[in-house]
């Protein structure tokens, strides 16, 4: 599949990491995201709702060469959170399993691309039936958020987007409207 | 229970913007100290990763529930943990207060007027602007008029500075670089501890923390000071609760891994912010003769525009917000009380994309083209005032989290003032932003800071703490956070909060004698 961005080169991103513009700490972190294998076992998830969820993922951010699905699983094994939740809907556990169960009980990864953006609409919409927390926007804006959280934090998408801000440690000097150091790439045509 | 120690004469809960001013004027004074820090001690240069992700160690990860209308987010938003507290990823940016926010109650006959004002304050924010290395303009366009400038000149303007400058400027608003404290030029910390720290490198990391000291968070500036002086610090030490004697705070009894300690004392300084510090005081049913404990939970206004601009941007670069104009303090013509301030703002990827999922939530292919403009975003917010109101409150919920203690549960709803000035600086905002050709503009309505829960007053059936921090109720328990903010203030709290922690302690320390 073709990656719909093609802004920014890719590899930026990737070579820089190699370099010591990139302090150890952060190569570490940015390296190990990137070994990180797809996860198509679940841990916490039922193979459906796991399914159901990198589909999900899948319409809501459209690429595939991050796993979105995979880390999500892991932190709902690990049962950890990020400090907070809306009062209005069950603990992160509960509430993404009710959700991805009542998608999987409506065959949404047989359903066609745009069958799957209506019902991922109704659930932004509160227009899903379920549980009464389904009529707020809370959920929606907090499963998005979270898989923007881990694809934007990939250096892979980071690629995609122009950012290298991790190349940072002789620090930053061109800094005002329309300045950009020799290692940050340009747009295509610049 | 195991390590019965000495008695201190003051132990310190918490080490963010309230406690460690306390612990290093208090240490400074020859008085035996122990500061409990919930979160662990951190080497930022050799731990901490220019990756947004894996800086999600400096949040407060225990549970928080979100109530009411307007629910806050907590976590990365607002609340940290470790030694330096939620200092370890503030944005640094630290203007005044003005002294007519201290009196809304005087000026416009709503919310509550403080039991100090600008003049109690003053040689305070001196004296913390000089030791925190604030980098600023001398004069600063708004305020009273100082004795002295700041330490250091302001930061290089990044781009959205040069924006939001741009845009004040056709616009008539009177606008400056804002004081932000980063250091723009490198030095040795005052006051004996003397560590080094480097001029800012133009990361753009504060908010998910600054690997080279030249941000001013409290590991590097007060917390080295208060050990020189002697003070110790234990991190991983969460405080369930206190034992007391004949009326009086007589040890703190703490968690540190599965340890239960006890730290015996003759006086206690709880500085755990605005939601720890009264789900301690509620769980064990302290200081509460008023009731007030909990209630009046504020959060300013803090509404952000964004927008895409013709320009490259690249928003990571520089400190995030390098520029002000305060000429908003007092808009005229206003529908409601108090003001706010208008501030350029810069971002990382990772958080413009969750913030972007919380406002118009794009999804699909228009997610990912708006994503890919990323370099050519900029934004401004506000920082408003914000009026107390008692049932914006924290209570204890029947849930508990992993210590087996019941997660707080927050309420909060923007009252009619909170709406008016929203709307109105929305209008502002969009304003300046579409004069300097901004497109795709969209807002996330959102509320910043926490403030409020344990108010300070001189009326004991009306507030929790008098103006000078200590409890109406218990007198050994001082309480220097901004839980004791009686109003919000119209500016970013932190270098008031400072300001009033030493104030606090100078006060505790004339009581001793």
């Amino acid at each position: 599949m073709q990656h719909p961005l093609e802004l920014y080169p890719t590899g930026s991103v990737r070579a820089l990491l190699d370099t010591d513009q990139v302090s150890p700490a952060t190569r570490k972190a940015l390296q190990r995201r990137l070994n990180e294998p797809a996860v198509h076992t679940p841990k916490f998830l039922t193979p459906p709702q796991f399914a159901t969820l990198q589909l999900v993922a899948f319409r809501l951010i459209p690429q595939i060469e991050v796993d979105m699905a995979g880390p999500l699983d892991a932190r709902l094994a690990d049962n950890e959170g990020d400090g907070w939740r809306f009062s209005a809907l069950p603990p992160d556990r509960e509430a993404h399993r009710c959700v991805l169960q009542l998608l999987s009980e409506a065959q949404f990864c047989s359903l066609s691309a745009a069958e799957q953006d209506g019902l991922l609409t109704d659930l932004q919409h509160g227009r899903l039936t379920g549980p009464a927390w389904l009529r707020g926007p809370e959920y929606f804006q907090e499963l998005l958020a979270e898989l923007s959280e881990i694809y934007f934090s990939h250096p892979l998408a980071q690629e995609r987007i122009g950012y290298v801000g991790m190349a940072d440690t002789p620090g930053w000097e061109r800094i005002g409207l329309n300045q950009r150091e020799e290692r940050e790439p340009g747009e295509r045509g610049e | 229970m195991n390590g019965v120690s000495d008695v201190v004469d003051v132990v310190v809960i918490g080490t963010g913007a309230g406690g460690a001013p306390v612990l290093a004027r208090l240490a400074a004074a020859g008085l035996s100290v122990v500061a409990l820090e919930a979160g662990r001690e951190w080497r930022p240069a050799d731990q901490w990763a220019t990756d947004e992700r894996s800086q999600h160690e400096l949040f407060w990860k225990h549970e928080r529930l979100s109530a009411g209308e307007n629910p806050l987010a907590f976590g990365n938003n607002n609340s940290g943990t470790g030694v330096g507290g939620s200092t370890l990823h503030y944005t640094a940016y630290v203007p005044r207060a003005q002294p007519d926010d201290f009196a809304l109650q005087r000026g416009f006959g709503v919310g509550v007027d403080w039991p100090l004002g600008y003049a109690d304050l003053e040689r305070y924010y001196d004296e913390v602007e000089h030791f925190l290395g604030v980098s600023g303009p001398t004069p600063y366009p708004w305020g009273p008029a100082r004795s002295q400038g700041y330490p250091l000149p302001p930061l290089p303007a990044n781009a959205a500075a040069q924006l939001m400058k741009s845009a004040c400027d056709q616009l008539g608003y009177r606008s400056s670089p804002a004081p932000n404290a980063a250091l723009s030029a490198p030095r040795r910390q005052p006051g004996g501890a003397a560590n080094y720290r480097p001029a800012c490198s133009n990361r753009g990391f504060c908010q998910a923390g600054c690997s080279t000291g030249a941000k001013a968070s409290m590991d590097v500036t007060y917390l080295p000071l208060a050990r020189h002086h002697g003070a110790r610090i234990e991190p991983n030490s969460f405080v369930t609760h206190f034992e007391l004697t004949a009326g009086r705070i007589s040890a703190v009894i703490y968690r540190q891994g599965n340890r239960e300690l006890r730290q015996a004392c003759r006086a206690v300084f709880l500085c755990a912010g605005a939601i720890e510090t009264p789900r301690l005081l509620l769980r064990t049913g302290l200081a509460n003769s008023s009731g007030q404990v909990g209630r009046n939970f504020m959060a300013h206004c803090g509404m952000q525009l964004w927008g895409q601009f013709e320009e490259a941007t690249r928003p990571f670069k520089g400190i995030p917000g390098g520029w002000i104009s305060e000429d908003t303090h007092r808009p005229r013509g206003a529908d409601f009380a108090g003001g706010y301030l208008l501030q350029s703002i810069g971002v990382m990827p990772v958080t413009y994309a969750a913030q972007l999922a919380r406002g118009p939530s794009l999804w699909g292919p228009a997610l990912l083209r708006h994503m890919e403009r990323y370099n050519h975003v900029a934004g401004i917010n506000i920082c408003g005032d914000c009026l107390p109101h008692p049932d914006n409150r924290l209570e204890l919920s029947d849930e508990v989290d992993a210590l087996g203690l019941p997660k707080p549960r927050i309420f909060f709803t923007q009252g009619e003032n909170e709406r008016r000035m929203t709307a109105h600086a929305e209008d502002v905002m969009r304003q300046l932003w579409e004069a300097v050709g901004a497109r795709d503009v969209w807002t996330l309505n959102r509320n910043a800071h926490l403030m409020g829960t344990c108010r300070m007053g001189s009326d004991p059936s009306s507030s929790v703490v008098d103006a000078a921090g200590c409890s109406h109720d218990l007198p050994n328990l001082w309480i220097s956070d901004h839980s004791t903010f009686p109003s919000a203030l119209s500016v970013n709290p932190v270098l008031t909060l400072c300001a009033l922690a030493l104030r606090s302690a100078d006060h505790f320390l004339e009581r001793l004698h």
